[in-house]
C-alpha cells in the first residue's frame, strides 16, 4: 500500500486580492477535421471554375467546364457504361492491391524481423522500387499476356515494394524497451509478436495501406494501358487520345471520387484496428 | 531578341535610307512540330536544303513523340505548323475551330508499301493468311481513334463484316503492340513497313497485306493554327511554298517506278537519305529509309473527298463530336487544284 503523499500547505489567497485568471496556454496545435468547411470550399472552386468557364476566361480548348464534365458522367450513367467501367477497375484495383500488399506485407515483416531477410531484401528492394512500371509494360505483356493478369501485375508490383518498406520501418520502428521487457519477463517469441509487434507496428502498417492505395488507384491508368475496353482507366485513355477533355475530365473525377471512398472506408479500419490506443 | 533588334535597325534604315540599298529583310521565324519519322521527310529537306531559307522563313523543328501532342502544341499556339497523322483526336481539337489543314503528308496509295497487316505465328500456324479471315480475330492498335483503328474500320466497310466482329485492342503505344504480337497476345497488328519488315527478320510475324491494297486513303496532313490563316497568310503561303519544293525532291527521289511498276531508288534517293538520317531517330539505316519512303504527293495536294470521308466515318462510330463541320478544318487556298475535291 503506497504511503500517502504529504501535501504541501496550500499558501492562501491574499486577503482582498481578487484571484488573478490563468489563461490556459496549452491550447492550440490541435487540427481538426471539420465536415462542413470541406463542403463550402469544394463549392467555393467548382462555382470559381464554372464562373471563369462560362464567362470565357478559361477556354473550352484547355478545360471543359464543370457543367460540361457532369454532361460527360451523366452520359455514362443512361448509356450504362459507367458500372462497368468502376467494376472492372474495382476488380482489378482489389486483386493487384490484395496480392501486392500481402506479399509486400510478409516481407517487409520478415525484413523487420529477421537479420537474413534484412541484409537480402533491402539493396534488392532499394533498386527495384524506382523502376518506373510503365517502363515495363511491353515485357510484362510477353509474361502475362494482355488479358487481366498483367493488369493486376502492373499494380500488384506497384503496391508491392512500397508496401515492403512501410512494414519494415513500422516493425523496425517498435519501441525496444517495451521488446527487451518483455524478454526479460520471459514472454514467448510468439506471444511478443502478437501482443506487441503486430500491435505497435499496426499503425504504420494501416499509413501503408493508405500510400498503396492511393498508388494502386494511380497505376490503374497504367494497367488499363494493356489492352483494357473496359474500366475507368481505360475510359481516360481513350477520351485522351479523342481529346475529349470533358470525358477525360469526367474519369479523373471518377477517380478522385473512388479515392475518397477508399480513404473513407480505411478510416473505419484504422478507428477499428486501432481502437485499444 | 537580336533578331527583333535588326529588324527594328532594317525597319529603320528602310525608312531613313532612300539613297542607301535595301537591307535584306530578317527571316520570320516560325516553328514546325513533327515527329521524328520519315513521313515528315519533306519538312527535313525543306530546311536542309535551304527552301525555307529562300522564302525568309527561319524555321525550327520541334520534335514530338506521338501525334496527338503535335496537335496541342499548334493549337496552343506553342507551334506555328504541325504535320503528322490524322486521327480522331486531332478531328475533334480541329473541330473546336483551332486548326486548319493546309496540304498533305504520306497517303496510302496503290503500289507503295506503308502500313501493314501482320498476323502472329500462332494465328499464322492457325491458317490465318488473308485480310478477309480478319472477323473473329484479335488486333492490337495503338489507340482509340488512332490512324490503325481507321484503317480496321475501312477495311471491315470494305468487306461487309461489323468493326465489332473484330476485338481491337488499344496497347497505348508501338512498343506494347510489338510485344503482344511477340508474345502471341493477338492474332494481329498493323504497323508501319520498316517495323513490319523488322519483325518478319525477326520471325515474329508474317506480312499478309498491306493497307493500300485494301483501303487506299489520306493518312497524314501538314496544318497550322486558325490565328494564323487568319492573320498571316503571306507567312503561310511561303512555309507551303517550301514544302511543296521539297515534296517535288521527294518524289522525285522516292516515288519512281519502272516500267513493271517496281520501285527503283536511284542518285537522287542517294542524295536525300542522307538528310533523312540526320532528323530520323533512332538513325535508319538505308534499307529502312527505303522501307519507310511512304508515297507524298509531289505537290502536296491534298485528296479532300478523303477527309470528309474519315470525319464522317469517326462520328459515325462516336468519336468525333457530331456537331464537327470538315470545312471549317480545311483552308485549301494555299495549293491550287487539290484533288478528289466534294462537290459543293
Amino acid at each position: 500500500m503506497p504511503e500517502p503523499v504529504p501535501t504541501r500547505p496550500q499558501a492562501a489567497p491574499p486577503e482582498g486580492e481578487a484571484r488573478q485568471r490563468v489563461l490556459f496556454r496549452a491550447g492550440g496545435f490541435e487540427p481538426s477535421a471539420g465536415r462542413i468547411a470541406p463542403w463550402i470550399a469544394f463549392a467555393f472552386i467548382l462555382a470559381g471554375w464554372q464562373a471563369a468557364s462560362s464567362s470565357g476566361i478559361l477556354p473550352a480548348l484547355f478545360m471543359p467546364s464543370p457543367a460540361a464534365v457532369a454532361a460527360a458522367l451523366w452520359n455514362q450513367v443512361t448509356s450504362g457504361t459507367l458500372l462497368m467501367n468502376i467494376g472492372y477497375s474495382v476488380e482489378r484495383i482489389v486483386w493487384g492491391w490484395l496480392i501486392g500488399s500481402s506479399l509486400g506485407l510478409l516481407l517487409g515483416f520478415a525484413m523487420g524481423m529477421f537479420s537474413l531477410a534484412r541484409s537480402v531484401g533491402l539493396p534488392i528492394v532499394s533498386a527495384l522500387f524506382p523502376v518506373p512500371k510503365i517502363a515495363l509494360l511491353p515485357l510484362l505483356i510477353l509474361w502475362f499476356g494482355i488479358g487481366e493478369p498483367s493488369k493486376i501485375a502492373v499494380i500488384a508490383l506497384g503496391v508491392f515494394f512500397p508496401y515492403i518498406i512501410s512494414t519494415y520501418t513500422a516493425v523496425d520502428g517498435v519501441p525496444r524497451n517495451l521488446i527487451r521487457m518483455a524478454l526479460s519477463f520471459g514472454v514467448p517469441t510468439g506471444a511478443i509478436v502478437r501482443k506487441i509487434v503486430l500491435p505497435g507496428a499496426m499503425p504504420g502498417i494501416l499509413a501503408g495501406f493508405r500510400i498503396t492505395t492511393s498508388i494502386a488507384l494511380i497505376l490503374l491508368v497504367a494497367a488499363e494501358m494493356i489492352g483494357a475496353r473496359y474500366g475507368i482507366g481505360a475510359f481516360i485513355l481513350a477520351a485522351g487520345n479523342l481529346m475529349q477533355t470533358d470525358q477525360l475530365v469526367a474519369g479523373v473525377a471518377l477517380l478522385s471520387i473512388l479515392g475518397l471512398i477508399i480513404a473513407f472506408i480505411l478510416g473505419y479500419l484504422e478507428r477499428w484496428l486501432l481502437r485499444w490506443r | 531578341m537580336i533578331r527583333t533588334s535588326l529588324a527594328a535597325a532594317g525597319l529603320l534604315l528602310g525608312l531613313l535610307g532612300s539613297g542607301m540599298p535595301a537591307p535584306a529583310r530578317a527571316a520570320d521565324a516560325v516553328s514546325v512540330a513533327a515527329l521524328h519519322f520519315v513521313s515528315s521527310a519533306p519538312i527535313f529537306i525543306a530546311k536542309d536544303k535551304g527552301y525555307f531559307a529562300a522564302e525568309g522563313l527561319d524555321v525550327e523543328i520541334k520534335f514530338f513523340d506521338a501525334a496527338q501532342p503535335i496537335a496541342v502544341a499548334v493549337a496552343a499556339g506553342d507551334a506555328d505548323f504541325g504535320i503528322t497523322g490524322l486521327t480522331a483526336g486531332f478531328y475533334n481539337l480541329a473541330a473546336k475551330g483551332v486548326l486548319k489543314i493546309i496540304a498533305a503528308q504520306s497517303r496510302e496509295e496503290p503500289g507503295y508499301d506503308f502500313v501493314a497487316y501482320i498476323v502472329s505465328n500462332k494465328a499464322w500456324d492457325a491458317g490465318f493468311r488473308s485480310v478477309t479471315q480478319y472477323p473473329g480475330k484479335s488486333v492490337g492498335i495503338t489507340q482509340v481513334g488512332s490512324t490503325f483503328h481507321y484503317n480496321m474500320g475501312m477495311l471491315a466497310e470494305k468487306l461487309g463484316f461489323p468493326l465489332s466482329a473484330v476485338a481491337l485492342k488499344p496497347l497505348q503505344s508501338i512498343p506494347n503492340v510489338v510485344a503482344a504480337l511477340k508474345g502471341n497476345q493477338v492474332d494481329s497488328v498493323l504497323l508501319p513497313n520498316n517495323i513490319a519488315l523488322g519483325l518478319v527478320a525477326q520471325h515474329a510475324g508474317h506480312i499478309i497485306g498491306y493497307v493500300w491494297q485494301e483501303t487506299p486513303w489520306q493518312l497524314g496532313a501538314l496544318f497550322t493554327s486558325a490565328k494564323n490563316v487568319a492573320k498571316r497568310r503571306d507567312l503561310v503561303q511561303r512555309f507551303v511554298r517550301a514544302y511543296q519544293k521539297a515534296c517535288a525532291d521527294y518524289a522525285a527521289a522516292f516515288l519512281q517506278r519502272d516500267a513493271s511498276g517496281k520501285r527503283v531508288f536511284g542518285a537522287k534517293a542517294d542524295a536525300l537519305i542522307p538528310i533523312i538520317q540526320k532528323y530520323v531517330q533512332p538513325r535508319p539505316s538505308r534499307a529502312q529509309v527505303l522501307a519507310s519512303v511512304s508515297y507524298i504527293d509531289p505537290k502536296a495536294r491534298l485528296e479532300v473527298g478523303d477527309i470528309y470521308r474519315q470525319v464522317a466515318w469517326y462520328q459515325k462510330m462516336g468519336m468525333v463530336d457530331r456537331s464537327a463541320k470538315t470545312a471549317t478544318m480545311l483552308d485549301l487556298g494555299f495549293i491550287p487544284h487539290q484533288l478528289d475535291m466534294p462537290r459543293q
